[in-house]
């Protein structure tokens, strides 16, 4: 991000950057940006909350009226209010027993959750009016299906031309996610994205099934396999010891 | 899901220490109020229309994003599990803040804003987005843009 910044600016256009990480902004230097204090993944704080947003916006923006740089670095000096706990979020209803144990029970589980959770996943799209479901061009049902062949130990083709198999797998595991975070929000109360992940990466099948995918790839003969479940699974915050 | 405070201590200092260029000039271009300016967006979290080419893996390219996008056509595919989605996915306002831009738009409190905004994938080489960013600034200068807000994620 702050590369960019040097490189339009030096075409002639003045930019400003949100930083979410301190200390890279401080090494790169770019000639505006405004540290915020947020997760990250949203620079521009709480979700649907445009009041904040607008705040953080103006503030970044008006540091293009400065002259006194470069190079400017402002702090935003308000937390995140969606930070907290929300007491009254409750998880949707999915079938428990979240799979232990076998690759089988594991993909059974998997696909299962995902037939249970769609009513909610439904009440979702209905509430936001959008998903962020569809990175991999599959219907959920067929990412889960997709996902399950793997846990199953088989090395499944890719179900979609132009995308090889370890590519379509990333995309497929993180609609997997997003359909299930997206269910779990669905409704009035406001959870912070740490109880969300709790329960997803705690108490679902979902998150049981991409432990273990990520644990048995973490072996797998292709390195393109093997990079994926390093990186590309579990967050690294939500990664188990293993062994 | 995280701040960089709380993740576990080698993950953030990799992330702070991350490797980008050293610059040895310092750009800084001067212009008008708010109010005289045209903004675009320019995103590093991964964006890309719905059913057009996503971010593979580490692409140093860049998708382009209408300014009349539904949010329904919005995805992204970067390539990071590291970073809270749950916010966006609730209200991408948070990382793309296309609504709160036209709000200040249709006030005056800005010039204008682009009809086009664009994005890359962040956790690619900075190196090899500079030719794409340079040849971006022209396509942005052509659009009479003359102020970019850049925004990760």
């Amino acid at each position: 991000m702050s590369a960019l910044g040097h490189y339009l600016e030096e075409e002639g256009l003045a930019t400003v950057a949100i930083s979410l990480i301190r200390p890279q902004t401080e090494n790169t230097r770019p000639p505006r940006a405004l540290w915020v204090p947020f997760e990250l993944g949203r620079p521009f704080g709480p979700p649907s909350d445009p009041a904040f947003q607008r705040r953080v916006l103006l503030t970044a923006l008006r540091l293009l009226e400065r002259t006194d740089g470069p190079v400017l670095l402002e702090d935003f000096p308000d937390d995140d209010p969606r930070w907290q706990l929300d007491p009254n979020w409750l998880p949707p209803s999915i079938p428990g027993g979240a799979g232990e144990g076998s690759g089988e029970a594991l993909a059974s589980g998997l696909t299962a959750e995902v037939v249970a959770l769609r009513g909610a996943h439904q009440r979702w799209v209905e509430q936001y009016r959008r998903t962020t479901v569809g990175v991999s061009g599959l219907e959920i049902a067929a990412a889960a299906d997709y996902v399950a062949a793997w846990l199953r130990g088989t090395s499944p083709e890719s179900p979609r031309e132009g995308y090889s198999a370890p590519l379509l797998l990333r995309f497929a595991v993180d609609d997997l996610k997003a359909y299930a975070l997206e269910a779990a929000a669905a409704g009035s109360a406001k959870p912070a994205s740490r109880q969300l992940g709790d329960w997803l990466w705690n108490e679902t099948a979902t998150g049981a099934a991409l432990h273990a995918l990520r644990a048995a790839l973490l072996n797998a003969e292709d390195q393109r396999l093997r990079l994926i479940a390093e990186n590309f699974i579990v967050p690294g915050t939500r990664v188990r010891a293993t062994g | 899901m995280t701040r960089l405070s709380d993740l576990p201590p080698a993950q953030a200092k990799r992330l702070a220490e991350i490797e980008c260029p050293k610059f040895e000039t310092t750009p800084f271009v001067a212009g008008p109020p708010l109010s005289q300016r045209k903004i675009a967006i320019v995103s590093s979290a991964g964006l890309f229309r719905r059913g057009s080419e996503p971010f593979r893996g580490r692409d140093t390219d860049y998708r382009v994003v209408p300014g009349d996008i539904a949010w329904e056509d919005l995805l992204t595919s970067h390539i990071s599990v590291n970073f809270d989605r749950t916010g966006l996915q609730e209200d991408w306002n948070v990382a793309f803040p296309l609504d709160r831009m036209k709000e200040l738009a249709a006030e005056g409190v800005i010039g204008g804003l682009a009809g086009t905004h664009y994005s890359f994938m962040g956790a690619a080489d900075p190196v090899g987005m500079e030719p794409h960013a340079r040849e971006l600034a022209g396509r942005l200068k052509q659009e009479e843009v003359d102020s970019v807000l850049l925004t990760p994620v």
